[in-house]
C-alpha cells in the first residue's frame, strides 16, 4: 500500500511540474514585443505599421485633411453634421475634450514612435539597401507627422518672427518599457521643431526610393520627401528652398497630371500622385463610420453628407472649370440637394496626399514671389494646371491668381488654414494668429503629463 | 464524504476478518416505508470495523461480543445504536433527518455537514424551485439566496443577467461568479459576437439540477483561489440511487406576456401636443404638420392613423417543457438518464430559446474501495436573437415612432418604409437571427479509498462550448440594404479540466474528528472562432454567405490561457464544539505576469457551538447555536488572458499589412486581491421549528486593475496596473421556519440583505459611463453612482426647465448649461439596493401544496436613459410617453414637465429628470400543485403524480415608470448599472403541469 502511495504521490508531483510549464502560453492574435523587431523582414513589417496609423481617421484618413478645411470653413464649408467635435471645430471654440483633438495628437505620436522604433533597431536589418531605405522612410515619417502635428497644435510659423512660441513635444527615442513610456516630456519651440523635421526629411530625401511598383506605391519616394520639403519651406516663407524642391520633383518627369481631374480620385496611384493614402473596401477609414467619403458624400447609400460646400465658394469657379462641373454636385443621398464635395465619393478609394499640381502651384508662386522663372514661368505653370480642367487660360498672372489657384485646385484636401496662417489672412473675424486657430493639447494629455504647457487661450 | 467513508471501512473490515473469530450479527435495513435502504453504514462502536448494507438491504457483521454496540448510519437519515445482547437478527427501520443542520453540504473538493461549518454557504434543493419554468439556473437562485443579488437586465430570452455575490469587487475585471458543475469550472461569459451578452448558462436544463450552493465567504471561497473574489456557484447534478428503476416523466405548457406596458400618445394626443411644440420652438413659430413633413417626408400628420406601435413589439410568448427521467442501480452501480425538451416563445416579437439536452450520470464500482462514475451532457440550444437595445431593429424601439403612421403603406400593401425611423417590423420578415449553441459539460473521475482514513480522487472533465451565429438581413431592411447582408459566426471554447485530490478523515476519539484535503488541479480554456460577412444576395429566397456577391469582412480568433493549481484544507471538530479551517490555494495562471505569477490565497475559519456547552444543553428554546468567524484572500483572475504583456499586432494599408505596437503591459501585472472577514450565527430554535443565520462581512479588494494615463507623445496612451482599491461591507439574514406541522404544513423561508459599496482608490481618476450614461466610478463613492446635471422641475414664470446647481442655486437651462463643469454635475442616484431578499412561504395539505415566491429589491435608483428621446415634452417627433401631456403652458402653472418646444432642447439634457427609484416588490413564483392520492396513483400503476399550475412574475409593486424595475441595459457597458434604454420587460408567465413517476 505504501509502495502504492509513493507512486502515487511521485506520478501528481510530475503531473503538476508539466502543468506549470504549461503556463508559458503566447498569444495568437498579436505577438510579444520582444518577438515584433527581430529581423529586416520584421522591421519592414512595422514601417508599413507606420503608414497604416497614418492611413486612420485620426491622420490622414479624415483630420489631417478635414481639421485645416474646418477651421477655415467661413464661406468655404459648412459642417452640419451630428458629431460636436467637428461642431466645435467649425465654430473655432475647440474643447480640451475634443475627440478629434485628442486621437490625432495621440496616433500622430503613435507614428511617430514606431519610426523611433524602427530606427532603434537598424542594426538587425543585414541587408544595406534595405537598412538604409527603411532608416529614410522611418524619419520620413516622423518628419511629416511632427509637420502635421505642430501646424495643428502648435503656434503659427512666422517668418518675420522668432518663432520661439510653443511646438511639440520632440520625442526621438524608441519607447517600450513602462519607464520610457512615462517620461514627461516638455515643448521644444516652434523653431526647434521646425528644424529637426526638416533635418528629417533632408535626411530622409537621398535614401528613399525613386519609385515603387504594385501594392508598395504607398511608400515614400524621395520624390514625396521633396514635396513634402518644399510645402515645409513654403510654409516658413522660405520660397528659393521651396522653390528648388518643387521644381526638382517637376523637372524629374516622374509625374503627370491626368487629362482629367477626376481621375486622380477615381483611380489608384494615377500619374499625378506623389503621396497617396492606400485604401482598398474592407480597409479604410468610411467603413468605420469616419473618413472623408463618409462626411463628405451625399450618395444614394453612401456618406452622411455632414459637410456641405458653400454656394459662395462654389460660385467661384468658372462654369466650365471640371472643378466645379465634376467635382462639386448636388447631393442626392443624405441631406440632398446642396453642394457637395466630390472628391471621395467611396469608402475604397485612394486617398491623393500631394499631387503634381500643387508642385506647378508652389513653384508658380515662389518664382513669382522671387521674381524668377525657375523651371517654367509663372503664367506657363499656372495655365497647365488650369487647361486640364478645362477653365480658360489665363494671359498674364499675379501673386492673387496663382494663391486662388491653390484654393481652386487643392480645396477639400487639407490645405485651407494653413495657407490662410501662412498667407496672415485669417479666417471670419479670426486673426491669423488668433489663439484659437491652434488646438489645445488635449485634456488628457494635459492630465498625464505635468510639464506639458498648454496653448494659450485654453 | 460518507459514501467515502463507508468504503474505507469496508477495506478496514476485510484486514480485521483476518485477525479474530467472532459473534455473526445480520439483519436489514429499511426506510419509513420499508423499502431496502443501500449501502447504509453498520460499525461497530468504538473500533473502526463495519461494513454496509447489500442491494436487498442485507448486512452481516461479526462482533466481538453480546455487549456490542453496532451503529447505524446514512446519508440523509438519523443514526441509530443497538446493543447486540443476546440477537443475532438486528433488523432496524432508519427514519428520515429532516433536520437541516444535517444536511450535507457541497463545497469545494468535498462535502462537510452544514452544522460543522465554519464559513457561508447559500444551499438551494431542487425543491425549492420545481415546477417553475426557470429560464436559466440563475433565475433558481434570484430572491432565495441571502447575499446573491440577481437581476435578469431584460426580457429577452437567452440574454446574460447580472449575478453578484456579496457587491461588487471589481471595476474594470468581472464581477460574475465562478461557477462550477459537478466538478467543473464552466463557461459562464458571453461568447457571441453580438452587443449583448448571450449567457451561456441558458444551455442547461434546469430539471438536471440536484442542488446549488453558493460559497460566499472567504473561508468557503479561498479553495478556489484567484478565481473565488465574486463567489463560486457550485451546482451538482442529479444522480441515480440504487432501488427499483424509477422513471420520472414531467410535462409543462404555458403563455407569456411582458409585466407591463407603457402608455404612449395617441394620434390626437401626438397632434396636440406637436403642433403646440412647433408653435412654441426656439426656432420659430412652425406648424406640426410642415415639420411633421419635413422630417418624415409623408403628410402622414393629416391622415386618420391611430397606430399603436409600442403594441406592435410584443407577441404572446408561451413555453412547453418535457422532461424524461430515468434512474436507478444496484449496490455497485447506479445511473441517470435524462432527457429535456424546452421550446419558449418570447414575448418580443422575433424572439425565442429552443433547447434540448440530455444527460447520462454513471457511478459504478470496481472493487469495494474503487469507484469510477461519469456524467455526461450534451445539449442543443437555438435562440432566435433580438437586435441591441440600442440598434433601430430593437422592436421596442417602435414606440418612438408616431401614431399618424400606419404599420402598412396603404400604396404598396406592405410594412411601411415611410416612417419616422425604421420600421423594424421589416426585419422579421427579410431576415433572422440565429444563434445555436451545442455544449458538452462532461467529466470522468476515479475514486479510490487506500486505507480507512485516506481516499483519493481524479477527475477529468471537459467543458464544450460551440456558438454558430447564423444572421441575413434582406435588401429591404435597414441593416441589409441596398443587396443583403448575411454574418456567420463560429465560436468555440473548449475549457479542460483535471484535478487530483487526496481527502483524509479521522475521528481520533469523540473529542476529535479531523478532515482533509490536499490536491492540484490544471485547467486549460482555448477560445477559438471564425467569422464572415457577406454582401450582395440575388433575393431573399438565399441567404447564406455562399450566395454572397462579395465578403466584405472576414477573420478568425484564437486565445488561449491555463491555470495550475495547489490546494490544501484541514478541518477540525474538537470536543464536537470547536471548529477549525485551514485552507490555502496556490494559483497560477498564464494570464498572470511572469514576474507575478503565483499567487497564495489562505483562509482561516473557526466556530464555537454553543449550543454543546452545558449552559444550553438541554434548552428548551435554542436547541443549535454556533457562532462563527472567517478570514480569507480570494483573487479575481479574469483580467483578459494577456494584459501583463507588450504587444505587437497587425494593421493594413490598402492590400498590405504591418505591424504596430497595440498594448504596453508590465510584467508583475496580476489578479485582484480580495481579503474577506465575515462572522455570523447559526441558530436553531424550537427543536429546529426556526432556523437560520446571520453574517457580516466586510470585504476589501485592492489591487484592481486600472488603466494609468501615460504621456502620448511617448507612444502609448495606457498602462494596465494592479493599482485601485474597493469595499464592500453587508449583512444578511436568511431564516427557514416550520410554522405548521402535521396534516397541514405551513413553512416559511425569508432572507434579506444588503451591502455598501465604496471605491476607496482610483489613483484620482474617474471612470465615466458615457456622455448620456449616468454612472461613474469615483473615489468615496459607490460602485456606478450616478452623476450628472440635478433637474429642478420647471420654472412656473416661462415654462423653462431647471436645474439645482451643486451650491443649490436653482437656474434656468441656458444660465445653467453655461456654468462651469464643477457647478452643474453631482450625485444624484446609486443604482445600488439597500437591501434585497425574497420570501417564500410554503403550505401543504392532503396533497396540495401552494407556494408563493415573493422578490423585492429596495432603495436602488434607474435611470431611463431613453427619456431624452420618449419623454421629453415633444423636443423631436418621437412619440411620448402619456405624462408628458401634463406640460407648461401658461404663467404660474406649477408641473414637472416643460413646455414643449420643437428643435429646442427644453429639458432635454442628461439630468436627473430621468432618474427614479427603481425599488420592486415581485410576486415572484406562486405554485398551487396536489399530489394524487397514493391509491389512486397505485391504480394507474404510478408511485406518485402531481399536478400543478404555476406563474411567474405575477404581480410587480413598484414605483419606477417604465416597463420593468429589473433592468439592465447592458449595451451601456460595466459601469453603468440601472440603466434602462428600451429595454423589453419580463415576462410574466403561467404554465400548467403534470410530474408523474412509475
Amino acid at each position: 500500500m505504501k509502495k502504492f502511495n509513493i507512486i502515487l504521490f511521485a506520478g501528481i508531483l510530475v503531473f503538476a511540474s508539466s502543468c506549470i510549464k504549461q503556463l508559458d502560453i503566447e498569444p495568437l492574435q498579436s505577438i510579444d514585443a520582444s518577438q515584433a523587431l527581430e529581423s529586416g523582414e520584421d522591421i519592414e513589417s512595422a514601417i508599413v505599421g507606420a503608414y497604416g496609423i497614418m492611413h486612420g481617421g485620426a491622420l490622414y484618413g479624415t483630420n489631417l485633411n478635414l481639421i485645416p478645411e474646418l477651421l477655415g470653413s467661413d464661406n468655404y464649408l459648412l459642417w452640419r453634421g451630428t458629431f460636436q467635435s467637428y461642431r466645435q471645430i467649425m465654430n473655432k471654440s475647440v474643447f480640451i475634450d475634443n475627440a478629434e483633438a485628442s486621437r490625432t495628437w495621440i496616433q500622430g505620436y503613435r507614428a511617430i514612435n514606431i519610426a523611433n522604433n524602427v530606427l532603434a533597431n537598424l542594426a538587425k536589418v543585414e541587408d544595406v539597401d534595405q537598412r538604409s531605405q527603411l532608416e529614410a522612410e522611418a524619419r520620413f515619417i516622423r518628419g511629416i507627422m511632427l509637420f502635421e502635428l505642430v501646424r495643428i497644435y502648435g503656434a503659427p510659423y512666422d517668418a518675420q518672427g522668432s518663432n520661439s512660441g510653443l511646438g511639440l513635444v520632440l520625442n526621438l527615442v524608441a519607447v517600450d518599457t513602462e519607464a520610457e513610456a512615462s517620461v514627461e516630456g516638455s515643448r521644444s519651440t516652434v523653431a526647434q521643431t521646425y528644424a529637426q523635421l526638416i533635418q528629417d526629411l533632408e535626411a530622409a530625401e537621398p535614401n528613399l526610393p525613386d519609385s515603387y511598383s504594385g501594392n508598395n506605391r504607398f511608400r515614400a519616394t524621395t520624390y514625396a520627401a521633396k514635396a513634402f520639403l518644399a510645402r515645409v519651406y513654403l510654409q516658413q516663407g522660405n520660397y528659393a528652398a521651396a522653390l528648388a524642391k518643387a521644381n526638382e520633383v517637376i523637372e524629374s518627369g516622374n509625374f503627370e497630371l491626368n487629362p482629367a481631374i477626376v481621375a486622380a480620385f477615381g483611380n489608384k496611384f494615377t500619374s499625378e500622385s506623389i503621396f497617396e493614402l492606400y485604401n482598398n473596401d474592407q480597409n479604410n477609414a468610411g467603413t468605420a463610420n469616419d473618413g472623408l467619403t463618409t462626411f463628405y458624400a451625399s450618395l444614394p447609400g453612401i456618406g452622411r453628407s455632414d459637410i456641405r460646400v458653400l454656394e459662395a465658394f462654389a460660385n467661384q469657379y468658372e462654369s466650365t472649370d471640371d472643378r466645379r462641373s465634376q467635382l462639386i454636385y448636388r447631393g442626392s443621398g443624405a441631406r440632398p440637394n446642396q453642394l457637395q464635395n466630390g472628391k471621395y465619393t467611396n469608402f475604397g478609394q485612394n486617398i491623393p496626399i500631394i499631387r503634381i499640381s500643387e508642385m506647378y502651384l508652389i513653384r508658380a508662386e515662389a518664382n513669382i514671389r522671387l521674381g524668377s522663372a525657375l523651371g517654367a514661368e509663372p503664367l506657363q505653370d499656372i495655365n497647365t494646371v488650369r487647361e486640364r480642367s478645362r477653365a480658360t487660360t489665363l494671359t498674364a498672372v499675379t501673386l492673387d491668381d496663382v494663391l486662388k489657384e491653390r484654393s481652386f485646385e487643392l480645396a477639400f484636401e487639407g490645405y485651407r488654414i494653413h495657407d490662410l496662417k501662412r498667407l496672415k489672412l485669417g479666417t471670419g473675424t479670426f486673426a491669423w494668429d488668433d489663439p484659437k486657430l491652434v488646438f489645445p493639447i488635449p485634456e488628457r494629455e494635459i492630465r498625464a503629463n505635468s510639464n506639458l504647457q498648454q496653448n494659450p487661450g485654453y | 464524504m460518507n459514501k467515502r467513508l463507508l468504503s474505507c471501512l469496508v477495506v478496514l473490515l476485510l484486514f480485521s476478518g483476518i485477525t479474530s473469530a467472532q459473534i455473526s450479527v445480520s439483519g436489514r435495513v429499511t426506510g419509513a416505508e420499508d423499502e431496502p435502504l443501500i449501502g447504509v453504514s453498520v460499525a461497530l462502536k468504538g473500533t473502526s470495523q463495519g461494513t454496509i448494507t447489500d442491494f436487498d438491504g442485507k448486512y452481516m457483521i461479526d462482533v466481538p461480543s453480546s455487549s456490542s454496540v453496532l451503529v447505524f448510519s446514512f446519508l440523509g437519515y438519523k443514526q441509530q445504536e443497538v446493543t447486540v445482547g443476546s440477537s443475532r437478527n438486528i433488523s432496524i427501520s432508519l427514519a428520515e433527518d429532516v433536520s437541516a443542520l444535517n444536511e450535507v453540504v457541497v463545497v469545494g473538493y468535498g462535502t462537510q455537514y452544514k452544522k460543522d461549518l465554519t464559513g457561508s454557504i447559500s444551499k438551494l434543493n431542487s425543491e425549492t424551485f420545481e415546477f417553475q419554468p426557470l429560464q436559466s439556473l440563475e433565475n433558481a437562485i434570484q430572491g432565495r439566496a441571502a447575499g446573491v443579488f440577481i437581476n435578469s437586465g431584460s426580457g429577452k430570452l437567452g440574454q446574460a443577467m447580472n449575478v453578484r455575490v456579496r457587491g461588487q469587487s471589481s471595476v474594470s475585471a468581472s464581477n460574475q461568479p465562478l461557477y462550477v458543475i459537478d466538478g467543473i469550472p464552466v463557461v459562464s461569459e458571453s461568447i457571441g459576437s453580438a452587443t449583448e451578452p448571450d449567457n451561456p448558462l441558458a444551455s442547461l436544463a434546469p430539471e438536471d439540477i440536484a442542488s446549488i450552493e453558493i460559497l460566499k465567504d472567504a473561508s468557503a471561497a479561498a479553495i478556489y483561489g484567484a478565481r473565488a473574489s465574486n463567489g463560486v456557484i457550485l451546482v451538482t447534478t442529479k444522480s441515480g440511487k440504487a432501488g427499483k428503476t424509477r422513471v420520472n416523466l414531467g410535462f409543462y405548457t404555458g403563455t407569456s406576456s411582458p409585466t407591463r406596458k407603457r402608455e404612449w400618445l395617441n394620434a390626437a394626443e401626438y397632434r396636440e401636443l406637436f403642433q403646440y411644440a412647433a408653435e412654441n420652438s426656439d426656432f420659430g413659430v412652425f406648424d406640426g404638420a410642415e415639420e411633421f413633413e419635413a422630417n418624415t417626408g409623408t403628410d402622414d400628420w393629416n391622415s386618420t392613423n391611430d397606430t399603436d406601435w409600442a403594441s406592435e413589439a410584443f407577441q404572446t410568448g408561451g413555453v412547453n417543457n418535457l422532461n424524461l427521467n430515468i434512474s436507478g442501480g444496484d449496490a455497485k452501480t447506479t445511473f441517470l438518464i435524462s432527457g429535456t425538451y424546452n421550446d419558449q416563445k418570447g414575448i418580443l416579437i422575433g424572439n425565442a430559446l429552443n433547447r434540448i439536452s440530455g444527460r447520462l450520470n454513471l457511478d459504478h464500482k470496481v472493487y469495494n474501495n474503487v469507484k469510477i462514475g461519469m456524467n455526461l451532457s450534451l445539449v442543443k440550444s437555438l435562440n432566435q436573437r433580438v437586435p441591441s437595445d440600442n440598434a433601430f431593429t430593437n422592436p421596442l424601439q417602435l414606440n418612438a415612432l408616431p401614431p399618424l403612421q400606419p404599420k402598412i403603406d396603404p400604396a404598396t400593401g406592405e410594412l411601411n418604409q415611410n416612417t419616422l425611423y425604421y420600421n423594424n417590423l421589416i426585419d422579421l420578415v427579410n431576415g433572422y437571427n440565429n444563434a445555436t449553441t451545442y455544449r458538452s459539460i462532461s467529466s470522468v473521475f476515479a475514486q479510490w479509498d487506500i486505507t480507512k482514513n485516506w481516499s483519493f480522487r481524479s477527475e477529468y472533465g471537459v467543458d464544450w462550448v460551440n456558438l454558430q451565429e447564423d444572421q441575413y438581413r434582406g435588401r429591404e431592411t435597414l441593416d441589409g440594404a441596398p443587396t443583403g447582408q448575411a454574418f456567420n459566426s463560429q465560436a468555440t471554447v473548449i475549457n479542460q479540466n483535471v484535478q487530483n485530490y487526496f481527502s483524509y478523515n479521522n475521528d481520533f476519539s469523540d473529542n476529535l474528528n479531523l478532515t482533509a484535503t490536499v490536491g492540484m488541479q490544471y485547467l486549460d480554456g482555448v477560445n477559438t472562432s471564425t467569422s464572415a460577412t457577406g454582401e450582395g444576395f440575388p433575393n431573399n429566397k438565399f441567404t447564406k454567405i455562399a450566395s454572397a456577391a462579395s465578403i466584405i469582412a472576414a477573420s478568425t480568433f484564437e486565445s488561449r490561457y491555463a491555470f495550475t493549481s495547489y490546494f490544501a484544507r484541514v478541518n477540525a471538530r474538537i470536543s464536537n464544539k470547536f471548529l477549525v479551517g485551514l485552507s490555502g490555494r496556490v494559483d497560477g495562471s498564464s494570464r498572470f505576469g511572469v514576474d507575478n505569477r503565483f499567487g497564495f490565497f489562505p483562509a482561516v475559519s473557526a466556530g464555537y457551538i454553543l449550543s454543546e456547552e452545558s449552559f444550553l444543553k438541554d434548552n428548551s428554546t435554542i436547541n443549535f447555536l454556533k457562532l462563527r468567524a472567517s478570514w480569507g484572500k480570494t483573487g479575481n483572475a479574469e483580467i483578459g488572458n494577456f494584459a501583463s504583456r507588450t504587444l505587437w499586432g497587425a494593421n493594413f494599408v490598402g492590400n498590405v499589412s504591418g505591424i504596430i505596437p497595440t498594448q504596453l503591459g508590465v510584467t508583475n501585472l496580476t489578479w485582484e486581491n480580495t481579503a474577506q472577514f465575515d462572522i455570523g450565527i447559526d441558530f436553531g430554535l424550537f427543536n429546529d421549528r426556526i432556523s437560520g443565520s446571520l453574517d457580516y462581512y466586510q470585504k476589501n479588494t485592492n489591487d484592481l486593475l486600472l488603466n494609468l494615463p501615460l504621456p502620448a507623445t511617448n507612444g502609448y496612451t495606457i498602462i494596465t496596473k494592479n493599482l485601485g482599491s474597493l469595499e464592500n461591507k453587508g449583512w444578511e439574514v436568511a431564516i427557514t421556519s416550520q410554522n405548521l406541522v402535521g396534516k397541514f404544513t405551513w413553512s416559511t423561508e425569508f432572507n434579506i440583505s444588503g451591502y455598501k459599496n465604496v471605491v476607496t482608490n482610483l489613483n484620482g481618476s474617474t471612470i465615466d459611463g458615457g456622455a448620456r450614461q449616468m454612472g461613474r466610478i469615483s473615489e468615496g463613492e459607490p460602485f456606478g453612482y450616478f452623476y450628472g446635471p440635478k433637474y429642478a422641475g420647471v420654472n412656473p414664470a416661462n415654462g423653462n426647465a431647471q436645474y439645482e446647481a451643486t451650491d443649490g442655486v436653482v437656474y434656468d437651462q441656458d444660465d445653467f448649461t453655461s456654468l462651469p463643469d464643477s457647478l452643474r454635475n453631482q450625485k444624484v442616484g446609486d443604482p445600488n439596493p439597500d437591501f434585497f431578499g425574497g420570501m417564500n412561504n410554503r403550505f401543504s395539505y392532503m396533497g396540495f401544496t401552494f407556494d408563493v415566491q415573493l422578490q423585492y429589491v429596495f432603495g436602488n435608483d434607474l435611470y431611463n436613459i431613453a427619456g431624452f428621446f420618449q419623454s421629453v415634452n415633444g423636443d423631436y417627433f418621437d412619440n411620448q410617453s402619456r405624462d408628458q401631456l401634463d406640460y407648461w403652458r401658461e404663467e404660474g402653472q406649477v408641473t414637472n414637465i416643460p413646455e414643449p418646444r420643437l428643435y429646442s432642447g427644453n429639458g432635454a439634457i442628461k439630468s436627473s429628470r430621468w432618474v427614479q427609484d427603481g425599488s420592486y416588490l415581485r410576486v415572484r413564483a406562486v405554485t398551487l400543485s396536489y399530489a394524487l392520492p397514493r391509491n389512486f396513483s397505485k391504480r394507474a400503476k404510478l408511485d406518485n403524480a402531481t399536478i400543478y399550475v404555476s406563474a411567474q412574475n405575477l404581480f410587480t409593486f413598484t414605483n419606477y415608470e417604465g416597463y420593468d424595475p429589473e433592468v439592465n441595459a447592458t449595451y451601456t457597458g460595466n459601469v453603468n448599472l440601472g440603466h434602462d434604454f428600451y429595454t423589453p420587460p419580463q415576462a410574466r408567465i403561467i404554465t400548467v403541469g403534470f410530474n408523474a413517476s412509475f
